[in-house]
């Protein structure tokens, strides 16, 4: 089916301005649909400030420069330089272990004139990375392949993981498995390591998991045992969330958020925001923002004309939903509280330039089939 | 490199797994996404209202509003006790993080004691959470522009203004008004108490004073809190997390207290205040209106000012008030005395009434009495008598204490305890006080009881005279008066003559009213009150040089209690004993003769001899009172009563 499709685009000779200009029209629309949902909550959750509204804007900017930066570079570009961007992501990484500054307990930032974090880079490497690796390979990868692919997303996870910052480094080591994934890794193996998985996790709790990680798990079974302390965040917001009801409280009229009663509100726990004030019918329409832009993300990769583009092209795309299942889940307290940003709705964060970045990618993938091949 | 790969690479097959996978994730992705969307229907629509509850919970509180404490007002309408506006620095303690730092960096700006602060931390303790308390009272202008300027340093802290009890008279009513104090610990378990014995629900009392912070702890001020307090108000007002009111949805207003009017004449008591402390004197005058049992004034000195108080007092400033003086000491209700001889014309009278003596018995005095086959001598006063034989009148006139010793002997302490009950003596006068105290009038069963003896004649002879056993209070004394002025008749005391809310006035009637002694035979009592004018005139009354030239008629009697029991061929010498081992001065009266307006008694701890000492004051106070505030008519006096001829000439 996919070759079917991308047979009949051959015969489009002329393609239109956009396509030209490396943009995928269905998925700059959901994208911007999902920015203008963001500067919608982002209003109401600041306070009504137009200066927060104003800096959102201003990232959402920057973001889309860097996807519209980024389609232009073709596929095989990328791939090629793929190496070499991840052993800078590493370089980086150690870097920041042995330089690197430290806020809230975390050392995660290094400065080179800007402060930034190198494993937002991660984030883009490991999958390019493996990606890259494995697209030459004969798939379903072999037991060698797996064996080195699994190393190249450990290292950096675990890099990410000691400093601590637990949130990012499932991420990454989330997108470098959805490549293995989608190159075919056997079912047998997924169970395996999901057996294994479950295994380690009580290890992982005893040796591995610092002390605030653990109040985090332990918040999340049981939020009332300490109501204003460390489960206050999960009350509050599944209180905002629930008195929202099917149609919400109206937008600047959630009292949770207005009254300041849930913390985080613009940043991480921002849905709880769009929950109370546009309830039900909000959320279902954000979730359907969320699968339009994921389907159109799939539907770029099964067109994919090489393994590298696909699997980078699905991978990325999975992760997206992994940003956003993670958060959803920890707002509506089905998962322990980890960090992390309701993707393109949060504000603030580097976050929003990886997470175009990625969609860059994809856009470039999807306009540079015709050229590539031709 | 490339021809190698194609020749491995299955790009079909590839493509087809790839498809699956696609497929395989989108399937897991919708999937999951319809996990959240169940989980948001579970909290949306499933347990809604649960959660809507607790979103109301958050941000709604209902906050009770204080009422305005009601007024107190004399006879005359002037002001007695008002409310003024004061400020405080307050505290929601559980709107502070830390709440240790925090007063720590008050403590940098402004002037808080430890004393304030342990009282605060006391308070947080025990009262309603959410509410405010103060930390430190009395704020001045500077001092609230100051933390006003702070004010974003500190969360949960504020300027609040609250009224505040004042009284613009201070010292010279403080033990009429008494004063307010915070509620305390013990005031919170008298008001679940409260709540149980009158069958209410608990928590009803509690909840009334859930806006208030202070309440009478003496005085008018504790016996009629109840109706003095008024009603709590609220206010449903939506907060910020912090607690900050954002907005008043619905508020219920406070019920201010009740006003009260006083029988009290503000110029009679300052006027008897500031004659008694010219004279330096410690003591108590009590005035009452004889055809209400209204009391007219109500003095202890020395005394003290009770705005002190407001915002709490100092240790300091409190250690200043325990003086062996005790001027926290209320004497007009509290203090017990020997009432000496002005009991002598209700003695008078209930012989007469018993029978035990008629209006011409005579009885020798050789100036000292002594009960049969005895030898211990009952000295009189007058170490050579008042003449060979001695009646009734000539007796209360002349303060003849042999007469009263051998009276006393005839009526037997259980006719002396029935017949002085009846005068009040031994009960409470039943005056608005709580404090009020009951002295002691002997009987068999109280001095077995309280003394584990048996009681002896010798005992009954000193109350004869009105020492011994027996103590009194001023107020008891001058209600005693007021029954001789009234004829018999008995109210119970009262400082509040009504009440008033929202211009609806309400009389006080106290629960009882009146009790009237029987006087049957009326000559009995004219016999008594005649001699108790007669104290008030030459030749021989008592007090005749302290109302010499009134310009009415008085009636009255002295009295000069021992506060030191003098051995048997000792001589009272003043000059010898110490300052309080003094007599203590006494004098009963009232006036005018005919129409009494004012019965009054007055007790000077250790100021000597009652004639020489307290009945000037008595003097002077109903000169004040009928001269000057009523200017009783001399005319009008003067014909109704002969012998009154003398001192109106004058």
């Amino acid at each position: 089916m996919a070759l079917r499709t991308s047979a009949a685009n051959t015969h489009k000779a002329r393609r239109s301005l956009l396509w030209r200009l490396h943009i995928d029209v269905p998925l700059l629309l959901g994208l911007l649909a999902l920015m203008a949902f963001s500067l919608l909550v982002v209003y109401s959750a600041g306070g009504e400030s137009l200066a927060l509204v104003e800096r959102q804007v201003i990232r959402f900017g920057a973001g889309l420069t860097v996807m519209f930066l980024l389609a232009q570079v073709a596929p095989r570009t990328l791939k090629e330089w793929a190496p070499l961007f991840f052993l800078i992501g590493i370089v980086f990484l150690l870097a920041v272990i042995f330089f690197g500054e430290s806020s809230k307990g975390a050392q995660r930032w290094i400065d080179l004139g800007v402060r930034f974090q190198p494993s937002e880079i991660m984030k883009l490497a490991v999958p390019i990375m493996v990606a890259a690796y494995l697209a030459d390979k004969a798939l379903p990868p072999t037991l060698k392949h797996l064996v080195i692919s699994l190393a190249l997303v450990l290292t950096p996870t675990v890099l990410i993981m000691i400093q601590p910052d637990l949130g990012t480094s499932l991420l990454i080591a989330a997108s470098g498995f959805f490549v293995i994934f989608f190159a075919g890794l056997k079912w047998r193996y997924i169970v395996g390591a999901l057996g294994i998985g479950m295994i380690l996790a009580p290890i992982m709790w005893y040796f591995t998991m610092e002390e605030y990680q653990k109040g985090r798990v332990l918040t999340f079974l049981n939020p009332e045992s300490d109501p204003l302390g460390s489960g206050y965040h999960i009350i509050q917001s599944q209180i905002a969330i629930g008195s929202g009801g099917i149609y919400g409280k109206g937008w600047l009229n959630g009292t949770q958020s207005q009254l300041e009663f849930l913390p985080e509100r613009h940043t991480d726990f921002i849905f709880a925001v769009l929950g109370e004030e546009f309830g039900l019918i909000g959320i279902i329409i954000l979730l359907a923002l969320y699968l339009f832009v994921i389907w159109r993300g799939l539907y770029i990769s099964l067109q994919g004309q090489d393994s590298f583009s696909r699997l980078l092209g699905a991978a990325l795309t999975l992760t997206f939903f992994v940003y956003l299942f993670v958060n959803i889940g920890m707002v509506s307290g089905l998962l322990p509280v980890v960090g992390l940003p309701l993707p393109l709705i949060s504000y603030g964060g580097t976050s929003i330039v990886t997470l175009m970045a990625s969609f860059g990618i994809l856009m470039s993938i999807q306009t540079h089939r015709r050229l590539h091949s031709a | 490199m490339l021809k190698r790969r194609e020749a491995i690479k299955d790009v079909g097959r590839e493509t087809s797994m790839f498809f699956v996978r696609c497929v395989i994730a989108l399937g897991i992705v919708i999937g999951l996404m319809v996990f959240l969307l169940v989980r948001e229907f579970k909290l949306q629509v499933i347990d809604h209202n649960k959660y809507q509850t607790q979103s109301e919970n958050n941000r709604i509180r209902v906050q009770p509003i204080a009422p305005v404490r009601g007024l107190i007002y004399d006879q005359t309408g002037k002001l007695l006790a008002q409310n003024r506006s004061i400020f405080a620095l307050e505290i929601v303690p559980e709107q502070v993080d830390d709440m240790n730092d925090t007063v720590e960096r008050l403590r940098q700006m402004f002037d808080i004691t430890d004393e304030q602060v342990e009282k605060f931390l006391e308070q947080v303790k025990f009262r309603p959470k959410f509410n405010s308390y103060a930390i430190k009272t009395n704020l001045d202008e500077q001092e609230v522009a100051i933390f006003s300027a702070n004010q974003h340093f500190f969360a949960g802290v504020s300027v609040e203004a609250r009224l505040e009890r004042y009284y613009p008279y201070a010292a010279s009513l403080v033990h009429v008004l008494g004063r307010m104090g915070a509620i305390t610990q013990d005031d919170l378990v008298r008001m679940d108490e409260k709540d149980v014995r009158e069958k209410k629900e608990m928590g009803t009392t509690r909840q009334r004073y859930a806006a208030t912070g202070k309440m009478g702890k003496l005085g008018l001020e504790r016996y009629y809190e109840n109706r003095l307090h008024g009603e709590v108000g609220s206010e449903k007002v939506e907060t910020d997390v912090r607690g900050r009111i954002v907005r008043v949805l619905e508020r219920e207003e406070p019920q201010a207290g009740e006003d009260l009017h006083l029988y009290l004449h503000l110029g009679l008591q300052q006027k008897i205040s500031q004659l008694m402390k010219e004279k330096g004197v410690r003591g108590a005058v009590v005035a009452v209106e004889p055809s209400t049992g209204g009391v007219l004034a109500m003095v202890s000195e020395p005394s003290y000012d009770p705005n002190m108080f407001t915002g709490g007092i100092s240790s300091k400033d409190y250690q200043k008030l325990l003086t062996p003086e005790r001027p926290l000491y209320n004497r007009a209700v509290q203090g017990t005395y020997p009432p000496a001889s002005t009991i002598k014309p209700h003695l008078a009278f209930l012989g007469l009434k018993e029978g035990v003596i008629t209006p011409s018995t005579r009885i020798a005095d050789p100036g000292w009495f002594s009960l049969p086959n005895n030898d211990h001598r009952y000295r009189d006063w007058k170490a050579w008598g008042h003449g060979a034989t001695v009646g009734v009148m000539q007796a209360i006139v002349e303060s003849c204490d042999t007469f009263f010793y051998d009276l006393s002997v005839r009526l037997g302490i259980n006719n002396i305890y029935d017949g002085m009950r009846q005068f009040g003596f031994g009960q409470k006068t039943g005056i608005d006080i709580v404090e009020e105290k009951v002295g002691i009038m002997p009987s068999r069963d109280w001095k077995k009881s309280a003394r584990g003896e048996p009681w002896y004649n010798g005992d009954t002879v000193n109350i004869g005279i009105g020492q011994g056993f027996w103590t009194v209070t001023p107020l008891q004394l001058a209600n005693a008066t007021a029954v001789l002025a009234n004829d018999g008749i008995r109210y119970n005391l009262q400082l509040v003559r009504e009440f008033s809310q929202d211009n609806r006035f309400e009389a006080n009637t106290p629960v009882m009213a009146y009790h009237q002694i029987d006087t049957s035979d009326g000559s009995w009592l004219d016999l008594v009150k005649d001699s108790m004018k007669k104290v008030t005139e030459p030749p021989r009354g008592t007090a005749r040089s302290a109302f010499a030239d009134a310009e009415y008629i008085a009636a009255g009697k002295t009295g000069t209690a021992q506060v030191k029991s003098i051995a048997q061929d000792e001589e009272y010498d003043a000059t010898k004993i110490a300052e309080k081992f003094h007599d203590n001065a006494l004098f009963i009266g009232y006036a005018p003769f005919e129409q009494p307006k004012i019965a009054l008694a007055v007790m000077m701890e250790n100021a000597g001899g009652g004639g020489s000492n307290a009945a000037p004051l008595a003097r002077d106070i109903m000169d004040y009172y009928l001269l000057d505030v009523l200017k009783v008519n001399q005319a009008e006096t003067a014909s109704t009563d002969e012998e009154s001829k003398d001192g109106a000439a004058n």
